[in-house]
């Protein structure tokens, strides 16, 4: 079974009573029925706020970097993916593990608000709650409830998720889900853009990345671009120019992709973050098959593996004789 | 945004060629002293490893305008920093591989291994680099069509 | 001496042509969907898209680009130089299908470049563009522009306004811009039939429910919140993206920089956002907007006073971009609520 909300919140009062925490990261309503909103709590007073549901997609790991600073041990809610993010940010001795309280919840699946709105035929108004239900999620409407079957309308990330329960907590809420059964090929993204000549690609990518705005949504949202003085906002020397144009895009998304590499476990916030629908999972998975084929590398499962590009075999495959 | 390409009738590449110190520079100043005839298109940038050359460095070189860019190190096992081309390699991989995948012909970077006694093969590769990326014609970093 | 106020109406059917011609005399910006639709430059009536309530980025664009050159240098015969000033963005424009809200949003912009300091590379663009509003009659609920007195029905800030009343557009003209572009182009229009305003009341139904917040001495109740704990958690929140103040039709900061070759280069300027950690970042290192708390909250304190405090009006126009699009969902509505009711005071 699924955790309910109302199990979050006493996990976490007790938490807060126990003192095995001193701050709490979760989830929030926002500011409509489709939307959460990160909540933070120094206490256990206003747990009630706390909420989970197939709304969460926020990866709350990011927060943890600021949350160094707190006194005592942070608590945090994480699903699948975002316990991943936790792994690598350990790795990177980022973070401390002592200072942290995991409390994992396994996923059964992210909505697409997007998706689901199309799919439905209605408007965020409408919308009154929207609930897990198996194979389907429950959408309550101000008319009906309405079922939509879950690969319809699941985010782009949780269709692919090979990790719907945390690979690090300190407790568990809900039962433990081994495998999401809609979840087949890993790559196709990237398989259909591989297949098609090199031209084709730069049309693909240069169209997509002449929307950029260069809002750094996508960086700033992402818990393992972590570092405190991020090569783009670097006076002397400047990598990128200030202004806007497809050739300086194209310098920042394929340094970003790269300064992901190994460490990205594609939890789809820097799509989700876009605000020009820039399909940059596709990008940044292209980067995770690869390391996977060429290394046997996957990010965020293991705290004791070394990142892939910070290590070597001798006998790693050598094209460049 | 003006990029360093002079206008030209014939393409000419600009490369860039970023060569470690202790192996793939020595076998540069080799060939030069072994009279090898190498096209000029190829600038060396000199480096203490190959290892210490970022990626990003080689994007935005692309992104500058340079029509090819080449790491030259020493070969695997033979670093002078004992590890430093094996990072390089594993690098390479990803680096050549993106590149292709964002719409950059994968043949305008590339990784070689020449030593400090390879003048022959510092020419050779020189020239290789060279005739491929003329064929390949100027680099159209960022343009649309 | 033309009827500024003339009504007309177009049928439906007419209006690609109608775009298409438009397309052919003018710079013509208009939606176009592409991952999300956007006010771009089209070159005929079937790349326009009128199935929108609203764009993602503002139509801000066309007078203040993200990037936009100020002038080239190079170096002349005499080793002096030689300045070019850039002649983009210089041709006669018209935008197709601007909401009343982002319409209103150039009012307050012509307050900063039009102000005490001239903007010419702004003003030229705004001198020689005519505004074709399209009324809003189906908002969604994170739109709130009734809140600053703007009527999303109206055309007060445009000068021709599109309504669609349902088999045809009713088709008001309030300047003498307007009505000199309706002029060239009055084979397309026709008289109205007497039906309009009923078929627009009818249409203006669904605006009752629209958020109107209480906004009334906002200014004067943001003043003791200056360094409170309630931009604590909002700053905890925020990203320190780009996205509200890129997206924003009323932000207008921007940064200059020089793009040097040896030949010579060129001066531009690009959108910046006092989101980003440089910038209030001085030389010797010191910054006074240290973190995201001080920086979120100088820029709600800026929309909601500052400008307010310089030029008698708030600097928001309810179009809910930044609330659609934040990705951790800061809403400056419910930051209003929160101010109105005291409850900012009290966090």
């Amino acid at each position: 079974m699924k955790a309910t909300s109302q199990e979050v919140q006493d996990s976490v009062k007790k938490l807060f009573e126990d003192r095995r925490i001193s701050h709490f990261v979760g989830y929030e309503a926002g500011s409509d029925s489709l939307r959460v909103t990160p909540c933070f709590l120094k206490s256990g007073q206003a747990v009630s706020r706390l909420v989970w549901n197939p709304l969460c997609a926020n990866n709350l790991a990011k927060y943890l970097l600021d949350l160094r600073q707190a006194d005592g041990t942070v608590g945090i809610l994480v699903k699948g993916c975002d316990s991943r993010s936790i792994v690598e940010l350990l790795k990177e001795n980022q973070i401390e593990r002592d200072k942290v309280f995991i409390v994992g919840v396994p996923c059964n699946g992210i909505v697409d608000k997007e998706k689901l709105l199309t799919v439905l035929g209605i408007s965020p108004g409408d919308v009154v709650a929207v609930e897990d239900d198996g194979d389907a999620f429950l959408v309550t409407t101000k008319e009906d409830k309405r079922r939509v079957g879950k690969e319809q309308v699941l985010r782009g990330e949780c269709l692919v998720c090979r990790y719907p329960t945390p690979v690090i907590y300190d407790v568990l809420l809900g039962e433990a889900i081994p495998r999401l059964p809609w979840v087949r090929d890993d790559y196709s993204l990237v398989r259909e853009l591989e297949e098609v000549s090199v031209q084709e690609r730069a049309r693909y990518w240069n169209k997509e990345l002449s929307q950029c705005i260069r809002c750094y949504a996508c960086r700033n949202i992402c818990p393992v671009c972590n570092c405190p003085e991020c090569i783009f906002d670097k006076k002397a020397p400047r990598w990128l120019s200030k202004a806007n144009d497809i050739s300086e895009n194209l310098v920042y998304h394929l340094i970003r992709a790269f300064h992901v590499a190994g460490k990205c476990v594609d939890c789809g916030e820097c799509e989700r973050a876009c605000p020009m629908g820039i399909p940059l999972r596709r990008l940044n998975k292209k980067v995770e098959k690869d390391i996977l084929e060429l290394f046997g590398y996957t990010a965020g499962i293991d705290v004791k593996q070394q990142p892939p590009l910070t290590k070597y075999q001798v006998g790693d495959l050598d094209e460049f004789l | 945004m003006p990029n360093i390409k002079e206008v030209q009738t014939e393409f000419k590449p600009k490369i860039l060629a970023f060569c470690c110190n202790w192996c793939a520079y020595a076998g540069a100043d080799l060939a030069g002293v072994s009279r090898f005839q190498m096209p000029t298109n190829v600038r060396v940038i000199r480096v203490m490893c190959s290892g210490r050359v970022p990626p990003e460095l080689v994007i935005r070189a692309l992104a500058n305008g340079l029509d090819g860019v080449m790491i030259l190190g020493c070969h695997p096992g033979d670093c002078h920093y004992s590890e430093g081309n094996y990072l390089t390699r594993r690098r390479a991989h990803i680096l050549k591989r993106l590149l292709s995948y964002i719409g950059i012909e994968p043949e305008r970077f590339q990784l070689r291994w020449v030593s400090a006694a390879e003048g022959a093969k510092f020419s050779a590769v020189v020239n290789e680099a060279t005739e491929k990326i003329t064929a390949l014609g100027p680099n159209k970093w960022g343009d649309k069509k | 001496m033309v009827n500024q106020k003339k009504t007309r109406v177009i049928e439906k059917g007419r209006l690609t042509e109608l775009l298409d011609k438009l397309a052919q005399d003018y710079h013509l910006i208009a939606p176009v969907q592409a991952n999300d639709v956007s006010f771009r430059r089209v070159e005929s009536g079937s790349e326009v898209t009128l199935n929108y309530i609203n764009s993602v980025l503002s139509p801000k664009n066309a007078f203040f680009p993200q990037t936009e050159t100020l002038f080239r240098f190079f170096r002349d015969d005499n080793r002096g130089f030689q300045i070019e000033p850039s002649v983009e963005g210089d041709r006669e424009q018209v935008i197709f299908g601007i909401r009343p809200c982002d319409a209103r949003s150039l009012r307050l912009m012509d307050k900063v470049f039009n102000g005490q300091y001239q903007d010419s590379y702004y003003l030229n663009k705004r001198k020689k563009t005519t505004l074709v509003g399209l009324a809003c009659f189906e908002p969604d609920e994170t739109c709130f522009c009734p809140t600053f007195g703007i009527d999303p029905a109206s055309g007060q800030d445009v000068d021709i306004l599109f309504s669609d009343i349902g088999d045809r557009y009713l088709v008001e003209t309030f300047t003498e811009k307007g009505a000199t572009l309706l002029g060239k182009f009055a084979q397309f229009f026709g008289e109205p039939r007497g039906d309009e305003e009923q078929l627009r009341k009818a249409r203006k139904a669904g605006l009752g429910k629209m958020k109107k917040l209480d906004v009334s001495a906002i200014a004067d109740k943001m003043a003791p919140l200056y360094g409170g704990d309630y931009w604590d958690s909002i700053g905890l929140k925020c990203l320190g993206c780009g996205i509200c103040t890129y997206l924003c039709p009323t932000c207008h900061c921007f940064d200059i920089g020089d793009v040097n070759l040896d030949e010579g280069g060129e001066r531009f300027r690009c959108w910046d956002s006092c989101m980003f950690p440089e910038f209030t970042l001085m030389a010797s290192g010191e910054n006074p907007r240290p973190n995201r708390k001080t920086r979120i909250q100088q820029r709600f304190f800026h929309k909601l006073k500052y400008f307010y405090d310089r030029n008698g009006e708030l600097a928001c126009v309810g179009c809910g971009r930044c609330v659609r699009y934040c990705p951790v969902n800061i809403d400056i509505s419910q930051i209003i609520k929160d101010i109105a009711s005291g409850k900012a005071g009290n966090d």
